[in-house]
C-alpha cells in the first residue's frame, strides 16, 4: 500500500507542476486567495483590519459628497460619505458568500437533475431537457428580476432567484458529460464483468464525468458575482445599508463625472475577481486534461 | 457446447431522415448460427460493418437480440434435441430447452452465475480500462461484483492473475496511463479470466498493438486456452491472426455468416467468392498473380441488396443472385452511352419503370442484335448482364426481361457450410 | 544514381514536461527517382516524426539538432538547424514558434507542389464543407495557376480542324512527345494534356472519346476572364491587380472552374468511377477507400517529386486496402514521382515497395530490397520483427522480448542491445554505423562488421 501512496503523491506532484506551468493561472489563484482571505478575516476577526460594523455601510452625512483618495480614505469616499476602502473589504465577504451559495445550490441541483436525466433517459430526460430549454430562452437577468420581485427584494431571495436561473446550465452540462462517459468501453467492460448498474454509475461514470463539471462550476463563480452585483446595481436591494459591490457602484453613479473613483474602485473589485476566477479555471482544466499532462 | 447461438438476429433502430418518417432498421446481425465447444477457439472474421462486434456482444448478452437465442453450457445431445425441435417446428419443446439454457431467460442470482462464466476482452486497451482505477481494482472488479470471492481473497487472486498474464506483482498499484499498450491488454485479459470463465469473447484483442507485442499476447492466449480450456470467440479483421489462433472460422459479410468451417478448409481452400477475395486481398511478399480485387464497398445495411447481399461486388455472380433493374440499368447506361456510344442510336436512353421493368427508349431498327451481341460480350465483366433473360421490342422501345432471384441458405459443401447459390446444387438441407 | 531526397544524420528532440524525448537519432535516407521506399517500424520508433520532419510540419516543442534534408540538392531545414545551434540546450517555446512560422513561409512553395503528404485517416483529411472538385482545384490553383490558365486559353482558341487532326494523330498511336509538338506548333499549349487524358481513359469507348475531344473546340471566354488568364500565363502566378479584394475573387473563379475540369481528368486517371459526379460530392458522401483515393489525387495533383504516405491503408478494410495498393502500383508506373511509404505493417510494404527501411528507436537500422529483407534479413531486429508477424499459413510466431526503450533515457550504444539475443560488449558502448554488406543491403549492426565495411 505504501507504493500506492507514493504513486498518488507522484500524481499530485505532476498535477501541481502542470498547474504552475501556467503562469496566468497562478496569478488567478493568488488573487482568488486574497479575496478569500479577506472574506475570512471579515467573518472571524474584522478588527484585524480595523473594521467594526461588518454588515452595514457607515455613512457620514456631514460630508456626503465623494472625496478623492487620500491617506485617510485610500480609495476615496462615495455618497453619502462612505469610505470606499473599508466598504469594499466588507462587500467582498458578502459577494463571495452569496456567489458561492448560488453556485453551490444551482450546481448541486443541476448536477443531480442532469445525472438522473441521463441515467433514466426516455420521457423524463426529454421533459427535463425541454424545461431547461424554456429557461434558456428567457434572458437570465429578466428571469431573475421577475422571480426576485415575486419573492421579495432581499439578498437571500436574490441568490435564490439566481440559483433558479442557473441550474439548467449545470443540468445540461452534467447530462452531456454523463452520456459521453457512458459510451466509453470501460463501462461496457464493467457490464461484461457483471457489475451492477448502480455500481457502474458510482464507480465508473460519475468519477469520470464530474471533474469537468467542477471546473465549469469554478469558472462560473466569477460570472455569478458579476450578475449578482448587476442585480444589486439596478436596485434589487431594498436595504440601503448593505455593503455590496454592485450597490456601492450604484451609489457613486450620480457623481461619475466629478468623482470617477467612486465607480471605478468597486467596479474594478468585481472585474478583477471575475478575471482571476477565469484564469484559475484555465489552469485547473490543464490539470485534468490528460493531453496537457504529457 | 459452451455457447450455441441459433438464428441470432440483432437490429438497431436509427432515427428517420425526416421528422415524421418511420425509424429505419439496420440489421447488423442476420440469423447467425454459431457454436463454441469447450476449449475451442472460434474465429469470426469480417470487415468493418460486417456485424462481427455486434455478434460478440449479443453472444454475451450485452445486447439483447431482436430474434433468436443464445444457449449457454448446453450438453451436445440437448442441443441436438433442440435443433430437432426447431426443424420440426415444435415450439413448445424448443421453448422448454430455452427456458433452461438461454442466457436471456435468466434473472437475479442465476444470471450472476452465468455472468461469472463468461467475459469479454475489448479491442482498445486504452479505453477499456477505467483511468481512475488502479490495476488491482480493475482486476478484482468482476470477482467482487459477482460475489465470486471475498475481498481479502480477491487480492491474492489478483496477484495470481498478474503472474498468469506475465506482469510483475507491483503492477497492481499502477494506473492504466502508466502502462504500455501490451501491458494494458494483459491487464484486460487478467480481468477477463478473473472468474475462470468457460467462455471468453475477444474483440480484436491485438489490433491496437504492435506486431512484436501482438505475438506475445497471442501466444499468451494460446497458453491460457491450453491450461484452462476456456472456449473463445476471437473477432478480428486480421485473417492471419485467425489462422494462427482459431480451430473453426466463420467469415461474416454484411451481418451474415457466408462461410463457416474448420480453419484448414476455410482459410487454405475457401469456396465462397467473398472468402476467396478476402484471403487473396491479404497483403504479403508473395505477389499473387490471380489476386481478386473487389469493386466497391461494403453495402449499406439499412437498405441491403436483395437476394445475396454480396452479389453487387461478387466476381462470380450469375443470373439469379438478386439483380435489380436499377443495378442492371447503371451498367447498361455505361455500355450504351459511353463504351459503345457509336454502335447505337444517339438518342437511345436506358430507363427503369415501376415494377422493376427495364427499357431502352428510342432504339433504332438494328439495335436489338447489337445489344444482344454486346451483352454476350460483356457478360464476363459485368455480372449484372447475366440476369437479362431476353429482349422484346415494342415499337421504338426494347424491353429487357430480368430473371427471378433466390436467397442463398447455408449449404454443406466440402466439409464446411457456405452461403452461396453456386453450391446450392448439393443442397443437403443444412 | 540520381537521388530525389537525401536525408543524412537527422536528429530531432521533443522538449516536454516529462523530459527530452530523442525522437530521431541520426536517420539516413537516400531516395532514388521514381522509387517507392518503405519505412517500417513499431509505434514510437519515430517513423511518423520522420515523415513530418521531411515536409516541415513540426510541433513547436521539436528541435532538429543535427542533420540535413536535401530535396534535389536544396536544403530544406537549414533554418531549424541554425536555431538549434543557437538555443541548443534551452529552447524557448516562443522563439521556437517564430522559427516554425519562418519555416512555414520558406516551405510554402515546396509543400503540396514538390513534396506532399497523405495521412492515415481519410475521414479527417478532407474539408467536410467543400466539394471534392473545389478541394482539388484549390491545390492546383495555388501551386500551378499558369498551367490551368494555359489549358483554358487553349480551349478557347482550338478549332475543329485542329482537333480532328489531333484525333488522327492519336488514332495512329502518337506518343506524348508528338502530341506536345503538335500543340506547340499550333500555339495551343495546354491542350495536349487534355487530349491525352481523355484518350487514355479506359472506361470509355472510342466513339465517346472522339465526341469528348471534339467538344473541346472554341469554348467561349469572357473579356475579363481572358485578361485574367493572359496575365496569369505571362506572370506565372496570381499577382498585381488580381490581388485586390473583390477582383481577386472574380479572377480566381475562372481558374477554379478550370481546376474542376482538371480534377475530373485526374480522378479518372486514378480509376475512380464516375469522376464527373464525384467532383460535385462532399466528402461525407464517399466511402473511406474513395476518400483515400481523393486524398492521393490531391497529393499527386501538382506532379510532386516526393509523396510521403503515412499509413495510407491502416484505417481501411482488407479488400479496400487491396484496391489502394493496386492503385499505388499503377501510379508508380504512370507518375514520375518518388514515394516514401510509412507503415507498421511489413506485408503492406512488401506489396508495393522497391526497398524497405527498418526503423528502431529513431534510427534506420537496415535498408534493403524487399526480397532481401524477407529472405535474408541481417539485423537481429528485422529478423525478429518478421518472425513476429502471423501469416495465413498459420506457422509459429515469436514475440520480441522486452519493450521499446523510453526515448527520454535511450540505452547506450546500439539502442537494440537490451533486447538483442546476439548482444556483445561493444554493442553496449558504441552505436554501429550503417554499412554496405552487399550492393543493395545496408545494415547497422556489429555482427556484420568484417564484411565489405565501406561506409555509406
Amino acid at each position: 500500500m505504501n507504493e500506492e501512496r507514493a504513486k498518488r503523491w507522484d500524481n499530485t506532484k505532476l498535477s501541481i507542476r502542470v498547474f504552475l506551468a501556467n503562469r496566468t493561472a497562478l496569478v488567478g489563484l493568488i488573487i482568488v486567495l486574497i479575496y478569500v482571505a479577506d472574506a475570512l478575516i471579515m467573518q472571524f476577526d474584522p478588527g484585524l483590519l480595523g473594521i467594526t460594523q461588518v454588515n452595514t455601510l457607515v455613512p457620514n452625512f456631514t460630508n456626503p459628497v465623494p472625496l478623492p483618495p487620500s491617506w485617510a480614505h485610500p480609495f476615496g469616499t462615495t455618497f453619502p460619505g462612505v469610505d470606499l476602502y473599508t466598504s469594499i473589504l466588507k462587500a467582498i465577504r458578502i459577494d463571495l458568500f452569496y456567489s458561492i451559495l448560488v453556485v453551490a445550490v444551482g450546481a448541486v441541483a443541476g448536477a443531480v437533475i442532469g445525472v438522473v436525466s441521463a441515467t433514466v433517459g426516455g420521457l423524463l430526460d426529454e421533459t427535463v431537457m425541454r424545461i431547461t430549454d424554456i429557461f434558456f430562452s428567457i434572458p437570465y437577468l429578466i428571469l431573475a428580476l421577475a422571480i426576485g420581485f415575486i419573492l421579495g427584494r432581499s439578498l437571500m431571495y436574490m441568490s435564490l432567484a439566481l440559483a433558479l436561473v442557473w441550474w439548467p446550465l449545470y443540468a445540461r452540462y452534467t447530462r452531456s458529460q454523463t452520456l459521453s462517459t457512458k459510451e466509453f468501453t470501460y463501462v461496457e467492460a464493467a457490464k461484461a464483468s457483471g457489475v451492477s448498474r448502480t455500481r457502474i454509475m458510482f464507480r465508473h461514470i460519475l468519477p469520470n464525468a464530474l471533474p469537468p463539471v467542477f471546473i465549469q462550476i469554478s469558472l462560473d463563480l466569477g460570472s455569478i458575482m458579476v450578475i449578482f452585483s448587476t442585480l444589486a446595481f439596478i436596485g434589487f436591494i431594498a436595504n440601503a445599508k448593505v455593503p455590496e459591490l454592485g450597490y456601492l457602484t450604484s451609489l457613486g453613479l450620480n457623481y461619475v463625472q466629478t468623482a470617477p473613483w467612486a465607480v471605478i474602485f468597486p467596479g474594478v473589485a468585481i472585474t478583477v475577481f471575475a478575471l482571476a476566477v477565469n484564469l484559475l479555471g484555465d489552469g485547473l482544466r490543464d490539470v485534468i486534461d490528460p493531453r496537457r499532462r504529457s | 457446447m459452451i455457447i450455441a447461438a441459433r438464428r441470432l438476429t440483432k437490429e438497431f433502430e436509427i432515427k428517420a431522415n425526416s421528422a415524421f418518417g418511420k425509424p429505419l432498421r439496420l440489421r447488423a446481425v442476420d440469423s447467425v448460427d454459431i457454436q463454441v465447444g469447450e476449449g475451442q477457439i472460434v474465429g469470426v472474421v469480417g470487415e468493418s460493418g460486417s456485424g462481427k462486434s455486434t455478434l460478440g456482444r449479443t453472444l454475451l448478452g450485452l445486447l439483447s437480440p431482436s430474434a433468436g437465442t443464445v444457449l449457454f453450457d448446453i450438453p451436445d445431445d440437448v442441443l441436438r434435441e433442440y435443433d430437432g425441435f426447431r426443424r420440426d417446428g415444435d415450439a413448445k419443446g424448443a421453448a422448454s430447452i430455452e427456458m433452461e439454457y438461454s442466457i436471456f431467460k435468466k434473472k437475479g442470482e442465476k444470471l450472476k452465475k452465468i455472468r461469472s462464466g463468461m467475459n469479454m476482452v475489448f479491442q482498445d486497451p486504452y479505453s477499456s480500462l477505467d483511468p481512475r482505477m488502479n490495476v488491482m481494482s480493475i482486476i478484482t472488479e468482476p470477482l467482487l461484483a459477482m460475489n465470486y470471492m471475498k475481498p481479502d481473497k480477491a487480492v491474492d487472486r489478483c496477484m495470481e492473475l498478474l503472474e498468469e498474464v506475465g506482469l510483475p506483482r507491483d503492477f497492481a498499484y499502477r494506473y492504466p496511463h502508466e502502462l504500455s499498450g501490451g501491458q494494458k491488454q494483459r491487464v484486460a485479459l487478467a480481468r477477463g479470466m478473473a472468474t475462470l470463465p468457460k467462455f471468453l469473447v475477444l474483440d480484436e484483442p491485438t489490433s491496437a498493438l504492435d506486431v512484436s507485442v501482438q505475438a506475445q499476447i497471442l501466444s499468451l492466449l494460446r497458453k491460457i486456452r491450453e491450461k484452462y480450456h476456456i472456449g473463445m470467440v476471437i473477432i478480428t479483421h486480421n485473417i492471419a491472426v485467425i489462422s494462427y489462433m482459431a480451430d473453426q472460422v466463420n467469415v461474416m459479410y454484411a451481418g451474415k455468416i457466408v462461410e463457416s468451417g474448420p480453419k484448414e478448409d476455410v482459410i487454405l481452400n475457401p469456396v465462397h467468392p467473398y472468402t476467396i477475395a478476402l484471403i487473396s486481398a491479404v497483403p504479403g511478399k508473395m505477389v499473387k498473380p490471380n489476386r481478386i480485387i473487389l469493386k466497391g464497398d461494403t453495402p449499406n445495411l439499412i437498405n441491403p441488396p436483395q437476394g445475396c447481399v454480396f452479389h453487387p461486388r461478387c466476381p462470380m455472380a450469375f443470373g439469379i443472385c438478386g439483380w435489380t433493374a436499377d443495378e442492371i440499368a447503371t451498367d447498361l447506361k455505361y455500355l450504351v452511352n459511353d463504351k459503345f456510344a457509336g454502335s447505337f442510336n444517339d438518342k437511345a436512353v436506358v430507363s427503369t419503370g415501376a415494377g422493376g421493368s427495364l427499357v431502352i427508349n428510342n432504339a433504332s431498327a438494328g439495335d436489338e442484335g447489337v445489344l444482344e451481341r454486346i451483352i454476350n460480350e460483356e457478360k464476363g465483366n459485368m455480372k449484372s448482364l447475366t440476369a437479362i433473360e431476353g429482349l422484346e421490342r415494342h415499337g421504338t422501345n426494347i424491353e429487357l426481361k430480368i430473371k427471378g432471384y433466390r436467397v442463398p441458405k447455408m449449404y454443406n459443401h466440402d466439409g464446411r457450410k457456405v452461403s452461396c447459390l453456386l453450391y446450392a446444387g448439393d443442397d443437403n438441407k443444412a | 544514381m540520381e537521388y530525389t531526397l537525401n536525408v543524412s544524420n537527422l536528429k530531432e528532440q521533443f522538449y516536454t514536461r516529462r523530459g527530452i524525448y530523442k525522437a530521431l537519432n541520426g536517420v539516413d535516407i537516400l531516395l532514388r527517382k521514381g522509387e517507392i521506399l518503405g519505412i517500417a517500424g513499431e509505434s514510437g520508433c519515430g517513423k511518423t516524426t520522420l515523415g513530418l520532419t521531411i515536409i516541415g510540419l513540426l510541433p513547436r516543442n521539436a528541435v532538429v539538432t543535427d542533420g540535413e534534408i536535401l530535396l534535389d540538392g536544396k536544403d530544406l531545414i537549414a533554418t531549424l538547424r541554425e536555431f538549434a545551434s543557437k538555443e541548443a540546450n534551452n529552447p524557448n517555446l516562443r522563439h521556437s514558434e517564430n522559427i516554425m512560422k519562418k519555416l512555414n513561409k520558406q516551405l510554402i512553395n515546396v509543400r503540396g507542389s514538390r513534396i506532399s503528404m497523405v495521412f492515415q485517416d481519410p475521414m479527417t483529411s478532407l474539408n467536410p464543407v467543400l466539394r471534392i472538385g473545389y478541394q482539388i482545384a484549390e491545390t492546383l490553383m495555388v501551386h500551378q495557376p499558369e498551367v490551368l490558365a494555359k489549358r483554358r486559353l487553349a480551349r478557347s482558341k482550338v478549332k475543329d480542324d485542329d482537333l480532328r487532326e489531333a484525333l488522327k494523330l492519336l488514332e495512329n498511336g502518337a506518343d506524348e512527345q508528338s502530341i506536345k509538338a503538335f500543340a506547340e506548333t499550333r500555339q495551343l499549349e495546354g491542350i495536349e494534356e487534355q487530349l491525352l487524358n481523355i484518350w487514355r481513359r479506359n472506361d470509355l469507348g472510342i466513339a465517346r472519346k472522339e465526341k469528348m475531344i471534339l467538344s473541346l473546340r472554341s469554348e467561349r471566354l469572357g473579356g475579363f476572364d481572358m485578361a485574367v488568364l493572359q496575365r496569369v500565363v505571362s506572370q506565372g502566378r496570381i499577382d498585381g491587380w488580381m490581388r485586390i479584394p473583390g477582383l481577386n475573387r472574380m479572377s480566381k473563379a475562372v481558374l477554379i472552374k478550370e481546376g474542376n475540369t482538371k480534377a475530373v481528368e485526374l480522378l479518372s486517371s486514378l480509376e475512380i468511377p464516375n469522376p464527373e459526379e464525384v467532383v460535385k460530392m462532399y466528402p461525407h458522401e464517399l466511402s473511406g477507400g474513395m476518400r483515400q483515393r481523393i486524398i492521393i489525387a490531391i497529393a499527386l495533383a501538382n506532379n510532386p517529386e516526393l509523396v510521403i504516405m503515412d499509413e495510407p491503408t491502416s484505417a481501411l478494410d482488407v479488400t479496400v486496402q487491396a484496391q489502394i495498393l493496386d492503385l499505388l502500383k499503377h501510379l508508380k508506373q504512370r507518375f514520375n514521382t518518388s514515394f516514401i511509404l510509412i507503415s507498421h505493417d511489413l506485408s503492406v510494404l512488401a506489396e508495393v515497395c522497391d526497398r524497405i527501411g527498418i526503423m528502431y528507436a529513431g534510427r534506420i537500422v537496415e535498408v534493403a530490397t524487399v526480397d532481401a529483407i524477407f529472405n535474408k534479413p541481417l539485423h537481429p531486429y528485422t529478423t525478429m520483427l518478421i518472425s513476429a508477424v502471423p501469416t495465413i499459413k498459420g506457422g509459429e510466431i515469436q514475440g520480441i522480448g522486452g519493450a521499446v526503450p523510453d526515448m527520454r533515457f535511450p540505452p547506450s550504444g546500439c539502442m537494440f542491445h537490451p533486447r538483442c539475443p546476439y548482444v556483445m560488449d561493444k554493442c553496449r558502448e558504441n552505436n554501429p554505423q550503417m554499412k554496405y554488406v552487399e550492393d543493395e543491403h545496408l545494415v547497422a549492426c556489429y555482427l556484420y562488421e568484417g564484411q565489405k565495411g565501406e561506409q555509406n
